[in-house]
């Protein structure tokens, strides 16, 4: 097979793959009972809207084209539909994710990427969760490494069970209550912090990505400590240490060039899963980013914006899994080899 | 084959005592519910409400002893709706890490043995469902349930249960399924093919006992996973307990005590720290039990 039928391949089964995820959630979301219209109550959505006028109501379905038969929806999401006015207007493919609902008159892309006015590309809602998440993933990586290194050459020490046992721990606690703990101890008890943060300072940003780092930072201590052990008991780390080698030597090149393909398989999920935790943890300091946005339009059945934002979580988690896998290829020729065998 | 539990060793280690002995007396616990709990966990007192805790208590007044960790925002007693609480936690982690698995196992097996087109289309679709985005989906099964099932007292639980099976199975399946992939080129798979074993006798007579270490531990190492995701869904306000405005009263469960801590924050962290200090030790538990069988089971240390 050429490269290029690999790639064709491998492109066809991507876009299958984002296809399948928006229909899924197209369905489901679907079968959340109400409508974006019906009035909202914070028992359950079930009562139809008293207030609103049967005209109107019509006139708002045909022009967000939820009259439409649910197959005629999805297809007009996916690939576009002609407008009103007999045009043809492309659909998901090409980047168009629909007008929104709550926010009258803007596109969910303009909603998710476009900052207010005046601002910098970085102030939009993705600048900011992508921002937070990389500020996370900076100290839940460089914590999360070190610490598994660490407790990984001795293992047998008091210090090191403390650790692995304290990160048992630290995985076990949800993390808004580490959040809500940090309100109450350090803005309403210390005053260290403000409780209405303002997020251009960047001092600000510390507590929420220190609360969202902390459980893949335990994780993928975790993950590090048992895979570098494992290699640490293997012959050629014997036998480099045996050469003479220095222990910064025998640690950087052998050990932690084998030990890097789970850490970075697990790496991609960690991830990903940051951008889905922080749902509750932008939730908690009201910051203005995706989770908070799909929280508030879930609750608002905003569906073009749910929509529009599961498919960038999917496209995301579909890119981070490629990426991953066409990574620990190159580092390791070993998961070629084991991947043809699993094929044949 | 690899032993389904390892007892030998497993005495021999602090940690397993630790997370057996946690284990067990919160599953008493939760058998004993209506035994322990020194209150009805439901009665409304409103005049005792936020209640603090006994030993924050002002020693003047008359009520020191009787509510051990106060009392919410009812006049309900924390400590019973604590030890009620945990009776949700093993029902859901008991059903839905179950259910789940068992999906997983059936369909990994049937896959991994079968191979050819269905393995192919199958990878496609776990692949499809490992990409949906866990907590937003979950979210959104949540709203779907909760107004179609009636508000008994399973009704939120049933919701938590399905939604997780829904995403949960996909690891155990992909999990499953490499195993068979490797036992199938085993010597006794083609022996009981040539003395004409039925596909079925083979799959669970043969590779079932082969991987049911792997259920094991995926099981163990899932049910915090699901404890968590519970306390998650109830802070959030759309889990167990806020489902229905009924049954805020029938279900309790920790994720519900966090979700009525939020709003007496100031007044009382405890209400906070208490659920969370339960959910802390469980899943604690599971975690280091699920090491020791990750360790123990690793195949080639033996």
């Amino acid at each position: 097979m050429s490269l290029f039928q690999l790639l064709l391949g491998k492109l066809l089964r991507v876009i299958t793959i984002l296809v399948g995820v928006t229909l899924i959630v197209f369905l489901l979301m679907h079968a959340i009972p109400g409508n974006p219209w019906s009035n909202y109550s914070s028992s359950a959505r079930m009562m139809p809207n008293i207030d609103i006028n049967k005209h109107l109501q019509q006139e708002l379905y045909r022009h967000f084209g939820l009259n439409l038969p649910l197959w005629r929806q999805f297809t007009r999401y996916i690939i576009g539909d002609l407008d009103q006015d007999g045009s043809f207007f492309c659909g998901a493919l090409c980047g168009n994710l629909g007008p929104s609902i709550r926010q009258r008159g803007r596109t969910v892309v303009e909603v998710l990427f476009e900052p207010p006015e005046g601002r910098t590309f970085w102030q939009s809602r993705f600048g900011y969760s992508f921002r937070l998440v990389l500020f996370g993933a900076l100290i839940a990586t460089s914590l999360g490494i070190t610490l598994g290194i660490w407790s990984a050459t001795r293992p047998r020490s008091r210090v090191s069970r403390v650790i692995s046992v304290g990160l048992a721990a630290l995985i076990s606690i949800p993390n808004f209550v580490l959040g809500l703990l940090a309100i109450i101890i350090l803005a309403s008890w210390l005053r260290v912090i403000k409780v209405l943060p303002d997020w251009n300072h960047p001092e600000d940003w510390i507590v929420p990505a220190v609360v969202l780092a902390v459980m893949p930072m335990a994780n993928l201590a975790r993950v590090t400590r048992a895979s570098v052990m494992n290699i640490l008991g293997d012959d050629y780390v014997r036998t480099a240490r045996g050469k003479g080698l220095t222990q910064t030597r025998v640690m950087l090149v052998h050990v932690m060039r084998n030990a890097l393909v789970p850490i970075l398989t697990f790496l991609g999920p960690t991830v990903v899963e940051m951008f889905a935790g922080l749902l509750i943890v932008e939730n908690l300091y009201s910051f203005p980013g995706f989770g908070r946005e799909f929280w508030i339009s879930v609750l608002a059945l905003d569906y073009p914006t749910i929509l529009g934002l599961t498919w960038i979580y999917a496209a995301g988690i579909v890119l981070v899994n490629t990426v991953t896998e066409a990574l620990c290829e190159i580092l390791d020729p070993r998961v070629r080899l084991v991947k043809g065998q699993g094929a044949a | 084959m690899i032993p389904f539990f390892p007892w030998k060793r497993a005495l021999h280690r602090k940690t397993v005592w630790f997370s057996l002995l946690v284990i067990l007396t919160l599953g008493l616990v939760a058998v004993l519910a209506p035994w322990l709990a020194p209150h009805d966990p439901y009665e409304w007192r409103v005049t005792q409400s936020y209640l603090p805790p006994a030993w924050a208590a002002d020693p003047s007044t008359l009520q020191t002893t009787e509510f051990p960790l106060g009392t919410d925002r009812y006049g309900r007693d924390i400590l019973s709706r604590l030890i009620y609480g945990t009776r949700t936690a093993f029902f859901l982690a008991l059903t839905a890490v179950s259910l789940a698995a068992l999906i997983g196992t059936l369909l990994g097996l049937v896959s991994g043995y079968a191979g050819g087109r269905l393995d192919t289309w199958f990878m496609l679709f776990t692949d499809t469902v490992q990409s949906l985005p866990g907590i937003m989906f979950l979210v959104i099964i949540v709203l779907i349930f909760r107004s179609f099932l009636s508000p008994t007292w399973l009704h939120g639980l049933f919701t938590l249960v399905i939604g997780y099976a829904a995403v949960g199975w996909v690891s155990l399946a992909r999990l499953i399924r490499i195993n068979v992939l490797q036992i199938k080129s085993h010597l006794f798979v083609e022996a009981a093919v040539s003395v004409g074993a039925t596909p079925w006798r083979i799959l669970h007579r043969h590779l079932l006992p082969n991987v049911l270490h792997v259920v094991l531990v995926w099981i163990i190492n899932n049910i915090p996973a699901v404890i968590l995701l519970e306390a998650i869904l109830g802070y959030i306000g759309i889990g167990v307990t806020s489902a229905i405005d009924s049954s805020e009263f029938t279900v309790i469960s920790w994720g519900g005590m966090f979700f009525s801590g939020r709003s007496a924050m100031n007044r009382n962290p405890l209400m906070l720290i208490i659920p969370s200090l339960c959910i802390l030790l469980i899943s604690m538990s599971f975690i280091l039990l699920a090491d020791f069988l990750n360790e123990a089971t690793r195949p080639e240390q033996g």
